[in-house]
């Protein structure tokens, strides 16, 4: 017998809704921030929001099955993708991320967001793999830091860092445990601290030896974490001697904003300023002094929040928070119903995606986040983000659709 | 279930998560857009930085020995910013800021519009006491601004109106067309090399950053122009224009309506090009609307570029062509003569000739110019071989000389015929004037000049072009232009008989005789354009030195009269100017 089901059971209104809400909301402010001037942008834009929809629908009527089936090809497209961009792609703002198709350009860095994702959720929804096993886990973090090596080398830090955010939330998703999270993680912090100096590397080795201690685990194994922690920081170090003194630079600057007040940290000033400006009701459509005498440069790009903020002030700003956190809730919400865990984690993997990109771009628009040059979800202008934040939707409603068949 | 509960933990703590990014964002916005947002529309109203664009010199173009025939030079235009503009200014400062009623009309227009802070440029190149007027009057003539612009200088000799060409404001499609790299108000190319080389004369603006409050008033320097980008000036122009013989080229022309076109026949490089009559690029650069309007519509009109787009029958010069193509066809040898008895009667309609010849054979037809002799010829050979060498010597195409401003004159063929008369409704007898180059077919002086280059260089020469190459403006290297070779194949011994009949023209008992050279020897062919308006138009090409060409030169002047009295001492007057250390020279002797 088949069992009808109401359309809401297949198909999460909110969700929808509130990334269609998203999408119209960037296409007015990207309309605000071009106007008069000798631009397409909007029309571009316009273009892609109709050719992602179109990919909405594409996969959202693909069976929820077939992507874990997809998981490991994708993966593999996902590399050679990243490969071939450092061998032949274009230029961009300093990084190598452009890789085109005739007049069809793609970031595949943000493709493969999709691509590993995938991966890490394939490997760690097989049934005889174990977060606990320290082998397992250390296949989990190559499917996971590869991608991030060669993002690295392009050299694009805001997308690097937005991944490895990524594989954290994932593995946490998986249940990984205290002692896990503390093995992953200790390296990395051991080599922030090292920045600020030798004192700072030092009181950090105190405190991983009193954490080893605290964990009871067997002499060996905290040895070898006390190891790898330290070759860590030389690793590192020979790392960066190996960069080109502009990349060494560009790092510098990404750790440090201020010491380049004029670039990137001066947009920022004018970003807020922007927003601040704008008041409880802002200054009006198209009103807006800061956006319309493009203070801002590239104002569509990482800083189409602050033409929100300026021209429709606080009500406008909280309307696409309040949109955001549906989105972000319902997410959850599917990721803590699926019964599947490949489901599960592919959604959590999404859902990191967005709440990362979400949190570090309106709050670098607002003075709360250092100026990391990665775009607001369904609002910014490019047309490959857009498509692939729009795919992870679908790709989660198809998941959403089929879930009663599980069952 | 331990899963479920650490499921049910994971939940709540990634849950929490988000209640804390999504409420630390909406805080921050409640600090900064209720709470300090007093501060922040002050900041925004009265501190920002605005980058100024500052606009760079042009290439300057240079003759082909490095002379310079267009610079630059300073000059001020005059700003009004609509938003801050008192309209009583219009009277009270009246007869300072001299505005048009047009002027007035687009500044009262401005100020409605949101655009009202942007500058508009009401008036270009103002004389100094302007200048000194609006900063002396500076604080009442609010909205007012002198803005430093580099500007074109011409004082250099050289009219060239038609091959410089001019620059204008740049229109709406343009500035669609070059997606950014200019902004409204700036000048672009709009004829001649100015627009075929916009590119490389433009530049690169220059950046200066501002301090700026919301009305856009200027507050100080940002940082002391530290962040400033200076502008980089655009790449020079080497033409191959000799600037003396232009000079006489021009000076040929005056007060005559012509063209004179001037090749290097090796090369394909135009040595001199002008017509007339002609217009001043510097009176232009300043000109009213209504004066722009009185030269546009000149009923004489001087922006035509009659060098390049007016066509004229070419008259007897077809016929070194015609004879070529009689050889080719074998419908004539160098020694076939024929008897001219003054004209031909073909049918019930009489063609004539300019003398009775009596006996004519090949090189006396060129020499004396005997229709009769064509007339004979073109019922001998037919109409496809004429029509083969006119379109192997490129009439009726364009040449694709490095401006845009060319005609390709017009070649009739059998579709034309067909077209114009009917299939099978015309005939040779039609088709006659042909044979004297008049009739239909019409070409231009650039044609005619390509044409006579082919002839003295054996059928070998390059597209004509005025340009022989750029200046990097950083490296200050040289670097030449390209440009296509045309190559036609022409039987030698048949060319030697037309050369010599051309030689004789004007150094044996033929048609231009009066400018035989002691000094340079010349090969020339008259002809007569019949102009059914009023006056022949008067032709002249020629070559020389005739054993080993230097120049080929084209002459046309309208309502002239016989190419031999009125065309033919112009193109000697280029030649003796361009071959002008040859004077110098121990003189030849001349056979």
């Amino acid at each position: 017998m088949k069992i009808k089901y109401k359309v809401s059971d297949r198909f999460d209104y909110w969700l929808f809704g509130s990334m269609l809400a998203l999408i119209i909301i960037g296409l007015v402010a990207i309309f605000s921030a071009t106007e008069n001037m000798a631009s397409t942008n909007y029309f571009k834009q316009l273009t892609f929001a109709a050719v992602s929809l179109l990919f909405f629908f594409v996969i959202y009527f693909i069976r929820a099955q077939y992507f874990k089936l997809l998981s490991i090809p994708i993966y593999i497209i996902t590399l050679l993708a990243l490969v071939f961009v450092l061998l032949s792609g274009h230029t961009v703002y300093g990084a190598r991320s452009w890789l085109s198709f005739g007049p069809i350009g793609f970031q595949p860095s943000e493709i493969g967001k999709i691509g590993t994702i995938f991966m890490l959720a394939y490997w760690l929804s097989q049934s005889n793999v174990k977060l606990d096993n320290l082998r397992d886990l250390a296949i989990a973090l190559f499917f996971g830091l590869f991608p991030v090596l060669l993002i690295l080398a392009e050299p694009d830090m805001g997308t690097a860092i937005v991944y490895v955010v990524i594989l954290l939330s994932v593995l946490f998703w998986a249940g990984i445990d205290l002692f896990g999270l503390f093995v992953i993680l200790s390296p990395a912090v051991i080599v922030f601290l090292s920045f600020f100096g030798t004192v700072a590397a030092l009181v950090g080795f105190l405190a991983l030896v009193v954490l080893l201690f605290l964990f009871k685990k067997d002499l060996f194994l905290s040895l070898t974490i006390f190891i790898i922690n330290l070759a860590s920081i030389f690793l590192f170090d020979l790392g960066v001697k190996l960069l080109k003194p502009h990349q060494q630079k560009r790092i510098m600057t990404f750790l440090n904003p201020l010491s380049d007040p004029y670039g990137s940290g001066y947009n920022a000033i004018q970003a807020q300023t922007a927003v601040g400006s704008g008041g409880i009701l802002g200054k009006g459509f198209l009103h807006g002094s800061q956006t319309q005498l493009r203070f801002i440069p590239e104002q569509w790009t990482d800083f189409i929040f602050s033409v929100i903020g300026e021209e429709f002030g606080f009500i406008g700003s909280f309307i696409v928070i309040l949109l955001f956190s549906i989105l972000f809730f319902r997410l959850l919400r599917i990721a803590l119903k699926q019964k599947d865990s490949f489901a599960g984690l592919v959604t959590i993997g999404f859902l990191t995606t967005l709440l990362v990109h979400f949190f570090i771009n309106i709050g670098m628009n607002i003075g709360l986040a250092p100026v990391i040059g990665i775009p607001l979800p369904f609002m910014s202008y490019g047309g490959t983000a857009l498509i692939v934040n729009v795919s992870m939707i679908a790709i989660v409603m198809s998941f959403y659709r089929d879930k009663k068949e599980h069952t | 279930m331990s899963n479920e509960e650490g499921k049910a933990l994971r939940y709540s703590i990634y849950f929490s998560t988000i209640l804390i990014i999504v409420t630390a964002l909406t805080l921050q916005l409640i600090r900064i857009q209720i709470l300090n947002s007093g501060k922040f529309k002050i900041k925004a109203n009265e501190n920002s930085v605005k980058a100024l664009p500052v606009a760079a010199p042009r290439g300057v173009i240079f003759d082909r020995n490095f002379n310079l025939l267009v610079g630059n030079k300073p000059s001020y235009n005059l700003v009004v910013i609509p938003a801050y503009f008192d309209t009583s200014s219009f009277t009270r400062f009246g007869k300072l800021l001299e505005f048009s009623k047009e002027t007035k009309l687009e500044i009262v227009r401005a100020k409605r519009k949101y655009s009202k802070f942007k500058p508009i440029i009401v008036r270009r190149d103002i004389p100094f006491d302007v200048v000194s007027g609006v900063n002396e009057y500076g604080d009442e003539l609010t909205g007012v601004k002198v803005e430093f612009v580099p500007k074109r200088d011409y004082a250099y000799g050289v009219n060239g109106a038609h091959i410089f060409g001019y620059l204008q404001e740049i229109t709406a499609d343009e500035l669609k067309n070059t997606k950014g790299e200019y902004v409204g108000g700036d000048e672009i190319g709009a004829s001649g090399i100015e627009k075929y080389y916009e590119k490389y004369l433009r530049g690169k603006k220059g950046k200066k950053l501002v301090v700026v409050n919301s009305r856009q008033q200027y507050i100080r320097d940002f940082r002391n122009g530290a962040m400033d980008v200076p502008p980089e000036k655009g790449d020079d122009i080497v033409l191959s224009i000799d600037k003396k013989t232009q000079i006489a080229a021009e000076n040929a022309l005056k007060g005559k309506k012509g063209a004179i076109v001037a090749i290097d026949p090796k090369t394909g490089e135009i040595i001199a090009m002008a017509s007339a009559p002609t217009f001043s690029l510097s009176k232009l650069s300043v000109a009213s609307p209504s004066e722009w309007r009185a030269i546009v519509f000149n009923k004489d009109k001087p922006l035509f570029n009659r060098a390049t787009m007016s066509a004229y029958p070419p008259g007897s010069t077809i016929k070194p062509l015609e004879a070529l193509a009689g050889l080719s066809a074998k419908s004539v040898t160098p020694r076939t003569t024929i008897i001219c008895k003054g004209g031909l009667q073909y049918g019930d309609r009489f063609f004539g000739c300019d003398h009775v010849h009596g006996k004519v054979n090949m090189v006396k037809s060129i020499e004396e110019s005997c229709n009769t002799y064509y007339y004979l010829l073109f019922l001998k050979m037919g109409f496809a071989p004429w029509l083969d060498f006119t379109r192997r010597f490129g009439f009726g195409r364009k040449t694709h000389i490095d401006i845009y401003e060319e005609k390709k004159g017009l070649l009739p063929d059998s579709a034309y015929y067909n077209k114009r008369y009917g299939r099978h409704r015309w005939n040779k007898g039609l088709l006659l004037s042909l044979s004297i180059g008049q009739g239909e077919v019409s070409v231009t002086p650039l044609q005619l000049a390509k044409y006579t280059a082919l002839l003295a260089s054996g059928g070998k020469t390059v597209v004509p072009h005025l340009a022989k190459g750029f200046i990097d403006n950083k490296t200050n290297a040289f670097h030449p232009f390209s440009f296509d070779s045309v190559k036609i194949n022409l039987n030698k011994n048949d060319l030697a008989i037309v050369k010599k009949g051309m030689f004789e023209v004007v150094n044996g008992e033929g048609t231009a005789t009066n400018i035989k050279d002691a000094y340079i020897p010349i090969a020339g062919k008259t002809g007569t354009a019949q102009n059914p308006h009023g006056e022949n138009h008067a032709i002249f090409i020629a070559y020389a030195p005739a054993d080993n060409p230097k120049i080929a030169v084209a002459v046309v002047i309208e309502n002239a009269g016989y190419g031999s009295t009125h065309a033919a001492p112009v193109a000697h007057k280029i030649i003796r100017t361009y071959l002008r250390n040859m004077l110098h020279k121990k003189a030849r002797r001349v056979k």
